[in-house]
């Protein structure tokens, strides 16, 4: 008999208005925040301690907040919005003002893909106001690094990450026709395609130690995929779900499990080995968004929060013991 | 001849002489009418040596050595005359010891005349010389026995041919006119009369008259089903044994038949002859027609289907059939270790790839229970009685229709004061609802539902539902859905135990308090001081049963008077006693029943009476199906009524329905009918023994 699911731990409200995305800032000094992006452009700081939103930022004057990051180490946060807009935020010493912006262009959905190579310079991948290319800029200067494009009519781009190998950034990107491309950054050129769903990628993660990807889509298929030394894309191994639509997958920092946001309202937990399903986590009453993990360095304190369009937050903690 | 046969009279002769002082006259009949003799005089004392099962297999034994010498004497050059054995053997034959001898002569002369022409002839001669009268048993006691038509064909030649009597058995009694005989029978005889060009004209004569009975509609009205059973397999087999220019000759006829014989068997109530309709219509179309426009039927194979359709692949001819008992027990030798040693082979490479698997899988990760995660549907299933009427009612979307019908059963059961409100609506809106977006289990469901309804709602829904029974313009099927809703409900309302649907109580209406502290209150009371002051010898094994009102017996009489109100009226699209007769014979199957439930109900015995009036005047239908629910209301009718007025009732009717049923039992073609109409006679007899009996008069 197996042991029902777990309820969340606790439940974030407040926000106001649906809420899009979410971030996990958890390893520094001071307590574990958890950042918010709302569809009114509210950014909402959320204190995990004391579970209230800490600050609340006004952002992208009103437009909805699609996409947040934290830098590291320093107490930065960019923001992307459907203003075509991304924001620098300073929000060391209680201040929380916009020191940068940036004119993007994208009037889509696609969100941006954060890369710190050494502590001083980033690397941010954007969309432009072409649907289906790729911007790299350097961020202290905002100099574009380069575009990439795909040759073949590929349609929108949907979803992209990118991550450091040997050779330099890597950027892998997923778009309209189900297609998912693997772009060499430096030499500006692409690596590999495949086709690894026949409706479009909604939602990509890469699990950079062990080179295995996950890619979801609107239809009901969860597919993962291997990036073998040549740089070559390999299908792995897929899971049926039940209900189509996945809007969000990530990939624990431990390689241990993934979880998966579903167009059904339900959050669903995977073995990462081998896409077993291990737990469908049902407490939305709309669809979820956005799932996050959280950064802790203590293994048992790991949590996974779940942003959905009912303007909840919620948050569980599942498989944590170590 | 004679000098044979008296050596072994004498021997006979000289052991009873031993035993006993009787003395008997020899006289040419003796030796096959011995046993009987002797068993007539010595009676219980007859020694083992003269009882049939010892006896005839020694004058088997004895006849073959006399066959035996005769070939010897023909070899030689000596003419030899076999009329005595022939007389002999016919004589035995006849009666009735056939199976003792041919079991012992059979596989002895099949294996020498496999070799040995002489032995064929003499055979042949000697099957020629058996008496007209005999020969009707002789030969079908030596197909019986024989295996294969080879060795038919080998025994028995050309006779069919020559002699005018062994022709009529073989083509027309025993195809025709007897029907026990096993499959085997027929596929020796019809392959004996494949084998030789002179007996194929034969085999297509064969051919041609059971193709006449098989699609004679009044042969399938009268003959019982074992004998259309048999009659089919004759057919496919005829019809397997023939090759093309014979069916092209043949063909004309043959899709006559087909077409005929199809048609009228699917017309009939009994699912077994439409079954058999279906499956020699496809053999025979498979055979005729080409492979793009050959008959298809639905149906689910079972026994009899599959023994049929295996008649029509060819049937071996060679003496392969014999000799394959042995061989195959040495393939099956074979064939075993090297299966054993595949299986163990694909068992070890099974669990080393499994065991691999599970090395590589998280097994420290235990999945939840994920039982709560469905599809998601657009819409949520109705919770009131109200809202699932309306959605069967008018609703276009699938789902909503199908979430409705799901969740009928469960709402009206629940939500008693509601369903009384719409139940006649609820009814009319089931009755006419059909399966538009082919949904999983539409008519259980459907059917369910409005079993629900009358339990719940009885009165004014059976009211509804009798009336539609005889309205116009519904279709079979739903006149049929009636009967089996007024069957269930009846069956649901009689039952004394309601465990089945505790789980959906009914929601109570809110009563004052102090009513019904007042009636349980009382109840408690006074159990409570019977059981003090009852003292209790032993405690009893079992549980007392809590007696419940029998909530059927007040509702009986308006389940059946209703339905036996109109039944000779002839409508445009509803005509009970002319072809409908399909629904008349479900229809007296399901009064059988409800009297049958109505066993202690106080209308019982009203209701008795008017269904045998109504039975009366249906007993002599042509269908089988209309009279086996004859018999069936007949014997629940003398089962539920009260004895004393079951007589005083059928008192003047008594002598005629006894005559009828005896009649029945006897002379009825379905095995069915039969029986039923024997039981009713036994019930009857019964309950009159029982009524007749004087009662004791105490002094």
């Amino acid at each position: 008999m197996a042991r029902p699911p777990p309820n969340p731990l606790y439940i974030l409200r407040g926000s106001g208005d649906v809420v899009n995305t979410l971030h996990f800032c958890c390893d520094g000094q001071g307590p574990s925040l958890l950042y918010s992006g709302s569809g009114s452009g509210a950014i909402h700081v959320w204190n995990l301690t004391t579970r209230r939103p800490e600050r609340v930022l006004e952002s992208h004057s009103g437009n909805s907040v699609i996409w947040l990051q934290a830098l590291k180490e320093s107490s930065t946060l960019i923001s992307q919005g459907r203003d075509m807009r991304m924001c620098v935020w300073d929000l060391s010493e209680g201040r929380g003002a916009v020191t940068d912006a940036l004119f993007t262009g994208s009037v889509g959905f696609c969100q941006c893909s954060l890369l710190e190579t050494q502590p001083g310079s980033t690397l941010l991948a954007h969309p432009t106001e072409h649907m289906e290319e790729v911007s790299v800029v350097e961020m202290k200067s905002w100099t574009q690094v380069c575009t990439l494009k795909p040759d073949l009519k590929l349609g929108m781009l949907m979803c992209m990450k990118m991550w450091q190998a040997e050779s330099g950034p890597v950027l892998c990107a997923g778009y309209e026709d189900g297609s998912v491309i693997l772009y060499d950054v430096s030499h500006r050129r692409l690596f590999s395609c495949l086709k690894a769903h026949t409706e479009p990628v909604m939602c990509l993660d890469v699990d950079v130690c062990r080179q295995k990807g996950v890619s979801g889509s609107s239809d009901n298929i969860l597919q993962s995929w291997t990036i073998d030394d040549q740089r070559n894309l390999q299908m792995h191994g897929s899971v049926q779900l039940t209900n189509p639509g996945v809007s969000s997958a990530r990939v624990r920092a431990d390689g241990k499990i993934l979880a998966t946001a579903g167009w059904d309202n339900n959050v669903r937990v995977f073995g990462w080995k081998k896409l077993k399903p291990l737990a469908v986590l049902q407490h939305h009453t709309d669809m979820v968004n956005s799932v996050a993990f959280s950064d802790h360095q203590d293994p048992p304190q790991r949590l996974l929060a779940a942003a959905s369009k009912d303007q909840r937050i919620t948050v569980w903690s599942i498989y944590s013991e170590s | 001849m004679m000098m044979k046969s008296g050596d072994r009279g004498t021997s006979l002769c000289s052991q009873v002489h031993r035993t006993r002082h009787y003395w008997f006259c020899w006289t040419p009949s003796a030796p096959q009418t011995l046993p009987s003799i002797t068993s007539n005089r010595l009676h219980t004392k007859t020694p083992d040596a003269f009882l049939p099962q010892q006896y005839y297999p020694l004058l088997a034994t004895n006849i073959l050595c006399m066959l035996e010498k005769t070939c010897q004497a023909l070899r030689d050059g000596q003419d030899c005359s076999l009329g005595f054995v022939a007389q002999l053997l016919g004589k035995v034959c006849m009666q009735g010891y056939s199976s003792f001898i041919f079991e012992t002569l059979v596989p002895r002369l099949s294996s020498l005349t496999r070799t040995d022409p002489l032995w064929q002839r003499v055979i042949q001669k000697l099957l020629e010389k058996i008496p007209e009268r005999c020969m009707e048993s002789v030969i079908t006691g030596l197909i019986f026995n024989l295996r294969g038509a080879a060795a038919v064909s080998r025994l028995m030649g050309n006779l069919v041919v020559t002699n005018k009597k062994a022709q009529f058995v073989l083509t027309y009694k025993l195809v025709l006119q007897q029907y026990q005989h096993p499959t085997r029978l027929l596929k020796s005889l019809l392959g004996y009369l494949a084998l030789n060009a002179e007996r194929r004209p034969l085999l297509k004569q064969v051919l041609q008259s059971v193709c006449q009975v098989w699609c004679n509609s009044s042969a399938i009205k009268h003959t019982c089903v074992e004998q259309q059973l048999y009659v089919s397999k004759a057919l496919l087999l005829c019809v397997a044994l023939l090759n093309l220019s014979e069916i092209e000759e043949l063909r004309e006829e043959m899709l006559q038949c087909m077409l005929g014989g199809v048609q009228c068997r699917l017309d009939s109530n009994i699912e077994r002859i439409r079954r058999m309709g279906m499956v020699v219509g496809e053999c025979l179309s498979h055979r005729l027609d080409m492979p793009g426009s050959q008959l298809k039927f639905k149906y689910e194979p079972d026994e009899e289907i599959i023994e049929l359709k295996s008649l029509m692949e060819s049937i071996p001819t060679k003496d392969s059939e014999e000799s394959e008992p042995e061989h195959q027990s040495d393939d099956t030798s074979r064939l075993q270790p090297e299966s054993e040693t595949s299986l163990t082979q694909s068992v070890t490479s099974q669990s080393g790839r499994d065991s691999d698997s599970e090395l590589d899988s998280d097994d420290d990760l235990t999945p939840y229970d994920m039982s709560a995660d469905q599809e998601k549907k657009k819409s949520a299933p109705p919770r009131y009685v109200r809202d699932c009427l309306e959605a069967l009612m008018s609703s276009n979307d699938a789902e909503r229709v199908e979430l409705s019908l799901q969740a009928a059963e469960g709402l009206l059961r629940k939500n008693v004061k509601a369903t009384q409100e719409v139940s006649v609506q609820f009814c009319k809106v089931l009755l006419h609802l059909d399966d538009r977006y082919n949904t999983e289990g539409f008519q259980v469901l459907r059917q369910n539902a409005m079993v629900a309804l009358t339990v719940t709602d009885t009165k004014p829904v059976v009211e509804y539902l009798t009336t539609e029974f005889y309205s116009l313009n519904y279709s079979l099927r739903q006149r049929l859905d009636v009967l089996e809703v007024l069957a269930l409900s009846a069956q649901e309302l009689s039952e004394p135990i309601t465990n089945k649907h505790t789980g959906a109580q009914p929601i109570a209406a809110v009563a004052a308090r102090d009513q019904s502290d007042d009636i349980t209150h009382w109840r408690q009371i006074v159990e409570t001081r019977i059981q003090s002051k009852t003292r209790r010898i032993s405690k009893s094994a079992t549980q007392m049963v809590k007696a419940v009102p029998n909530r059927y017996a007040s509702v009986a009489g308006s389940f059946i008077f209703p339905l036996l109100r109109n039944y000779d009226r002839s409508q445009v699209t509803f005509d009970l006693l002319g072809t409908d007769h399909l629904v008349l014979g479900r229809l007296l199957h399901t009064l059988g029943l409800l009297m049958h439930l109505a066993v202690n109900a106080p209308v019982a015995s009203q209701m008795g009476r008017a269904l045998l009036d109504f039975v009366w005047a249906v007993r002599f239908h042509t269908d089988q199906m209309v009279r086996r629910g004859v018999m069936f209301a007949v014997c629940a009718v003398f089962l539920s009524m009260p004895s004393d007025t079951l007589l005083t009732d059928l008192s003047d009717d008594l002598m005629e329905t006894r005559a009828w049923l005896a009649d029945v039992a006897e002379n009825d073609c379905d095995t069915d009918c039969r029986s039923l109409a024997v039981q009713g006679l036994i019930l009857l007899d019964k309950n009159l023994t029982t009524q007749l009996q004087l009662p004791d008069v105490e002094t």
